[in-house]
């Protein structure tokens, strides 16, 4: 009986080596071929004359994913102390209930939001502050502020539920110490509580990072897709998952293993991101 | 707890109920929300003013798709530079990979300006007139209107499925072509009556989502005559049409653009079954009617940044 068990737990083991040597086996190849320099630090992504450069796709990932972070984590960590502090237990319930439902909307479904709502505001405000003279050109609403603010609210889920278990698992002892020596609910709050939840708040975070970076569907309608340097935060972007799924359907021979080389630096970026949430909790647990 | 457990059970019998209907009339309810769609934003953008001196949005296909090929190469927003060609369409396009989202885009959006197949054209968006020619099948089939591309399909080499040799036979009759041709799209010239041997067996066919729409039609209309056939339509993209024709996951390859080199270097054969034309669009707002190849060229290679600067 103990074999049935040893084998599924094989299955997700098996499964994450093929998608290693299967990433490896076709983007290692190309990135020679290309030239590995070349590949990470071009400009440029012209795959009908084969230049191939992934820095604004990089780049282009790293800013949406800190744009989401700026606007996601101040209103994930408010909404967690707020459920888990100020919280009378009639709205807890509806509360919990609407952000679990947020992590289950399926992210097209994100996007198409962000397609039909948030472009056109964005857009209004590209125009306005263009006729106001403060910016040359106006942008589309097809933007890194757009895809910036949609990928803020689908991390809040991510945030909320971490922030919130790790607020909670504070000794209560803390609070009351805090009290009684003579501070304010919000001063033993955020002096005493947030401090002591610290490593639980920044795995929340690295996973809500975890959770943009990778996210592509909803991006893809939202950003714009320019392959270029970016541009300002009122222009469109692209990033490396997009440029995988966007091109895909199309690409042939080196233009294909290229994109499979994308998969690669998003792979690492992924690993990088798994390796602090693991160090972070290793950490938690010395403590 | 009773009561508990017994809607999660309705509700879960009704979710499944749902899926096994939606399984057998997918098209007809994919369709009805994208129309629904189009009516929403249509009643939002009516009521404002159109203002030329707005920033035109450039909204262009992905690298490397059948569309895009055709457009710039048709509008000289393709430059040769030696043997390279190099593809001049502007960083600051809009680029996306899918019909709807451009569609969307185009209808959500005043100053935008993009292309779709004539075939996935509707009402949501206007089809600007190219030269003073209006986007319509009689002017592709004129010469009128010169904006279009081929529509291939590809088998093996010794293909030996006589229900897909069949349907083939089919789609290049005059019975088949006049499926294309209801359908938008233009029809090859001199074709002969449709001569069936009404072979049984079951063949697949997959490839471009440009071609899938007209291939739909088309398998509906052969299996009337042949209801012994069973014909397998799968939508994914012109490469994986191609790859899977090549190792015979595919008897019937469909590429909405011309086959590559090292793709008929593999044992593939193309055949035309269609041309479909290419319309520029822009959102029904606008107040521009008609361009000229040259003013679409300096709009898509980013010449032109406003509206004031396109039209005078």
């Amino acid at each position: 009986m103990q074999g049935v068990f040893f084998i599924a737990a094989c299955a997700s083991v098996l499964a994450v080596a093929l998608i290693c040597i299967f990433l490896f086996a076709n983007g290692i190849p190309a990135m020679k071929e290309i030239g590995f320099l070349k590949f990470i630090s071009g400009e440029k992504w012209r795959p009908n004359n084969d230049i191939y450069g992934v820095l604004p796709m990089i780049v282009g990932s790293i800013y949406v994913t800190a744009g989401a972070i700026i606007i996601g984590v101040p209103i994930g960590i408010l909404t967690s102390v707020f459920m888990a502090m100020y919280c009378p237990k009639r709205i807890y319930k509806p509360l919990k209930a609407a952000t679990e439902l947020l992590a289950g909307i399926p992210s097209v479904v994100y996007g198409f939001f962000g397609l039909v709502v948030l472009v056109p505001w964005v857009r209004e405000l590209g125009i306005t502050l263009k006729q106001l003279g403060i910016t040359r050109t106006s942008g589309d609403g097809n933007s890194m502020l757009t895809a910036s603010i949609l990928l803020g609210m689908m991390i809040l889920p991510t945030i909320i539920g971490v922030t919130e278990s790790a607020i909670r698992s504070v000794p209560p002892q803390y609070y009351e110490g805090a009290l009684a020596l003579g501070a304010t609910h919000e001063r033993s709050i955020f002096r005493v509580i947030i401090p002591a939840a610290k490593s639980g708040v920044i795995a929340g975070i690295v996973l809500g990072i975890g959770r943009a970076i990778g996210e592509t569907m909803a991006v893809i309608m939202v950003a714009g897709n320019q392959a270029r340097m970016p541009a300002g935060i009122l222009k469109g972007i692209r990033t490396l998952t997009a440029n995988i799924v966007m091109e895909m359907g199309y690409a042939t021979d080196l233009h294909r293993e290229a994109l499979i080389a994308t998969g690669v630096v998003l792979f690492v970026f992924i690993l990088i991101i798994n390796f602090s949430v693991a160090l972070l909790n290793r950490r938690t647990e010395r403590e | 707890m009773k009561m508990k457990k017994l809607i999660a059970a309705l509700s879960m019998v009704s979710m499944l109920a749902v899926a096994v209907t939606g399984c057998g009339s997918s098209k007809d309810t994919s369709a009805d929300a994208s129309s629904d769609a189009n009516a929403d934003t249509k009643t939002e953008q009516s009521g404002s003013e159109w203002d030329s001196s707005n920033d035109i949005t450039i909204v262009s296909r992905e690298d490397g798709s059948g569309t895009r090929g055709a457009f710039i190469e048709l509008f000289g927003i393709e430059e040769k530079n030696g043997d390279e060609k190099i593809d001049m369409t502007t960083e600051e396009a809009q680029i996306t990979n899918s019909t709807s989202v451009m569609l969307t885009t185009v209808a959500d959006n005043e100053y935008a300006i993009g292309y779709v197949s004539l075939g996935s054209l509707d009402d949501s968006v206007k089809a600007v007139k190219i030269d003073g020619a209006e986007a319509t099948a009689e002017n592709v089939k004129s010469g009128t209107y010169k904006v279009s591309r081929p529509f291939n399909i590809a088998v093996k080499e010794g293909l030996d499925n006589e229900v897909a040799k069949d349907f083939i036979n089919f789609i290049m009759s005059e019975e088949g072509q006049s499926v294309v041709e209801e359908n938008h799209y233009i029809a090859i010239d001199d074709v002969k009556p449709f001569e069936g041997t009404s072979p049984s067996g079951k063949a697949v066919i997959g490839g471009s989502s440009s071609v899938s729409p007209v291939m739909e039609k088309l398998i509906e209309a052969y299996n009337k005559l042949n209801p012994g056939a069973e014909l397998e339509l799968q939508t994914t993209d012109s490469t994986t049409g191609m790859t899977s024709a090549v190792d015979g996951s595919y008897d019937i390859g469909m590429a909405s653009r011309e086959l590559k080199d090292t793709e008929l270097s593999e044992g593939l054969q193309a055949t035309v079954i269609a041309t479909d034309g290419i319309a520029v669009i822009m959102n029904k707002n606008s107040s521009v009617d008609n361009l000229s190849s040259e003013q679409v060229k300096s709009i898509y290679t980013g010449e032109a940044l406003t509206w004031d600067e396109v039209i005078e």
